[in-house]
């Protein structure tokens, strides 16, 4: 990331250009084209089913990207964080479904976006909460006081008390025209994608930029070697909770997005499996890169709908291949965790990065 | 810069034991202002111990440390950087994966204000400061420590030489008033020796700089010609210390390098 490639006779004259994102014309026209094709061509090409795969993509990248920052920007190994995905539903459902709203907001559509930032603060801070020991534990200690994080949360306190809250029993569900933006009620597909679309680039822009702010190299500094990075001053435990912070909010984010896409809330939406799935979209992407998340989530929803569409189409053959798909699933999930470490450890952002330098030459590769 | 006599780093009576290991005993020195203060001694004799001590890295069971006249001995690693205790280490501690330009920039974090919220917009204040911190870098220390050559590229592939430079970059990055080199001559080749020297003379002795530097080294050479005052330890006990010529010529510290003359005659039996 730190450094871009520029075309011949292209030079900086200012830090100011060294330190911009788009450093050249063809990136900034690239990145132009790419925010294109997300508002634009999408909405206006995909069809249903698509924009339910395309949710799915940007549902599982908001929670990588989360994973990301903990795993891949300051080494702290989260198997929890589906707990924190689920706190961000919990919380946005509960505060549309039972928090007396005064009529203004209701009818200005704010309730819902309050409470998605509501629910990535809670979320946040409840991630703090886990993120505590890493203070004093490391690696693989750490897996297990996030696990606790999961246990606790989801199949303890969200199953035996939050889902009794209102009597509804233990699925929640939300009445249409609750999720509101504005004047747009969330209730069809397309505003779903375009919720998401939003979120997500937001989400990655701010991640993006604390990357190349003090933050984000303190964190940088505390995965690659702490007792350095304590010596240049840095607060090793506050930016470890600030990590835990900033990758709570988002699933918090990802999880009051998730509530206006299925517009129904139960415990079993956040299994953990679900938090080793998000372990193995960053693997497969690529740790400790932006891309890597998007490349990953593009990747395993596509591979699963594939894998979906197969046994559904060989359904009529074996019909037992349809009784076990979710053992399928799992265990192409593994073959596939298995596959990428064996033959493309560092995962698709590398095969991308090399892609991208191998065209930067082309085709006098010297 | 002349030396002056304010003492800048005390350290008192400090003991260190790991187990039945005694790695300190009773180490007392005091570093004055402006000068380069170096600690030698053999393998073993706890130099980077006494480093890791004064840094905050490890807390001696007893005795105390005072920087500036305030004792330092409780205070956490990252608030004895904050106050101006910087170092290298013996072993390179960069971080691998980042750019030249982003480890030097770690060692600028205790002077950046930007915070979760700014940094996250990078508008204004953030962007600013970062330009201006560049310039900084730029100017000051890429500049005098001539690693323009290689501010792109990534710590992990350049040839330990530079990878030690790149290192004291960082340290100076922090505009220190103490700087700590755990050898920061090892493993480099003569003309790279020179250079490091060189460099070490200028943070000592610029206008810009002034920085005290407490030197762990074994090169006896640069040691001898470079330092206003050596000390020499000797598993954990002070052995001497004094200028440089007084260091050559104390017995304790010859015997402590080359052993009893009966030793001699014992193992070239």
């Amino acid at each position: 990331m730190s450094h871009v490639w520029l075309p011949c006779g292209l030079y900086h004259q200012e830090y100011t250009q060294d330190h911009g994102w788009w450093q050249t014309p063809l990136i900034k026209g690239k990145m132009i084209f790419l925010l294109a094709i997300i508002f634009i061509v999408f909405p206006l090409t995909l069809t249903g089913y698509w924009f339910g795969v395309a949710n799915m993509v940007g549902y599982t990248a908001l929670g990588a990207l989360g994973v990301q920052i903990l795993i891949g920007y300051a080494g702290l190994i989260t198997l929890g964080h589906a707990a924190f995905i689920a706190v961000g539903a919990y919380t946005s459902t509960l505060l549309i479904l039972q928090f007396p709203w005064p009529n203004f907001f209701i009818n200005w559509g704010l309730a819902y976006p309050i409470s998605i930032i509501i629910a990535g603060i809670i979320a946040g801070l409840w991630s703090v909460l886990f993120g505590l020991p890493s203070a004093k534990v490391k690696g693989f200690y750490l897996i297990l006081t996030t696990m606790a994080a999961q246990f606790i949360t989801v199949d303890f306190i969200l199953t035996q008390y939050i889902s009794q809250i209102g009597g509804r029993g233990q699925a929640f569900s939300l009445p249409p025209g609750t999720i509101k933006i504005g004047p747009w009620i969330i209730d069809s597909e397309i505003k779903t994608y375009f919720l998401m679309a939003i979120l997500l680039t937001l989400c990655v822009v701010i991640v993006a930029n604390l990357l190349r702010s003090k933050v984000g190299r303190a964190w940088i500094a505390i995965r690659d070697n702490d007792i350095a990075a304590e010596t240049l001053g840095i607060n090793i435990i506050w930016y470890k909770l600030l990590n835990f912070f900033v990758a709570g909010f988002i699933a918090g984010l990802a999880g009051a997005f998730w509530v206006s896409n299925t517009a129904a809330l139960s415990p079993e939406h956040f299994p953990w499996f679900w938090s080793l799935w998000l372990v193995g979209v960053i693997l497969i992407g690529g740790v400790g890169s932006i891309h890597g998340v998007i490349f990953g989530s593009i990747f395993m929803v596509l591979a699963m709908e594939l894998i979906q569409l197969a046994v559904i189409s060989l359904g009529d053959v074996f019909p037992e291949l349809m009784m076990k798909f979710l053992y399928i699933k799992e265990s192409v999930f593994g073959l596939i965790i298995c596959a990428f470490l064996i033959f493309q450890p560092r995962g698709i952002s590398y095969r991308w990065w090399q892609i991208k330098n191998y065209f930067n030459l082309w085709p006098f590769s010297y | 810069m002349a030396v002056t006599d304010e003492v800048q780093l005390q350290v008192k009576n400090i003991y260190m034991a790991f187990g039945g290991v005694q790695a300190l005993m009773d180490i007392s020195l005091e570093v004055k202002k402006g000068e380069i203060f170096s600690i030698i001694g053999p393998n073993g004799a706890g130099k980077t111990v006494l480093l890791n001590c004064i840094n905050g890295l490890y807390h001696p069971q007893r005795g105390q440390i005072y920087f500036e006249g305030k004792e330092i001995s409780k205070l956490k690693p990252h608030h004895r950087a904050e106050i101006g205790i910087s170092r290298t280490f013996q072993k390179i501690e960069l971080f691998k994966g980042t750019s030249v330009l982003d480890n030097i920039r770690l060692g600028r974090h205790i002077h950046l204000k930007s915070g979760l919220i700014s940094g996250s917009i990078y508008l204004g204040k953030t962007a600013r400061e970062e330009i201006e911190h560049r310039d900084f870098i730029e100017k000051e220390i890429i500049d005098l420590l001539e690693i323009e050559h290689i501010r792109d590229k990534v710590v992990g592939m350049l040839p330990y030489g530079l990878q030690k430079r790149v290192e004291l970059a960082r340290a100076l990055a922090l505009n220190p008033k103490v700087i700590l080199l755990d050898e920061p001559l090892a493993g480099l080749n003569l003309e790279e020796v020179e250079d490091m020297a060189r460099f070490i003379l200028d943070i000592n002795e610029e206008e810009r700089w002034q920085t005290t530097c407490v030197l762990v080294e074994h090169d006896m050479g640069v040691v001898m010609d470079i330092s206003h005052r050596v000390m020499a330890l000797n598993f954990g006990e002070k052995i001497a210390e004094g200028t440089p010529t007084e260091i050559q010529k104390n017995p304790n510290v010859i015997k402590a390098y080359l052993g009893e003359v009966e030793d001699l005659y014992v193992t070239r039996r």
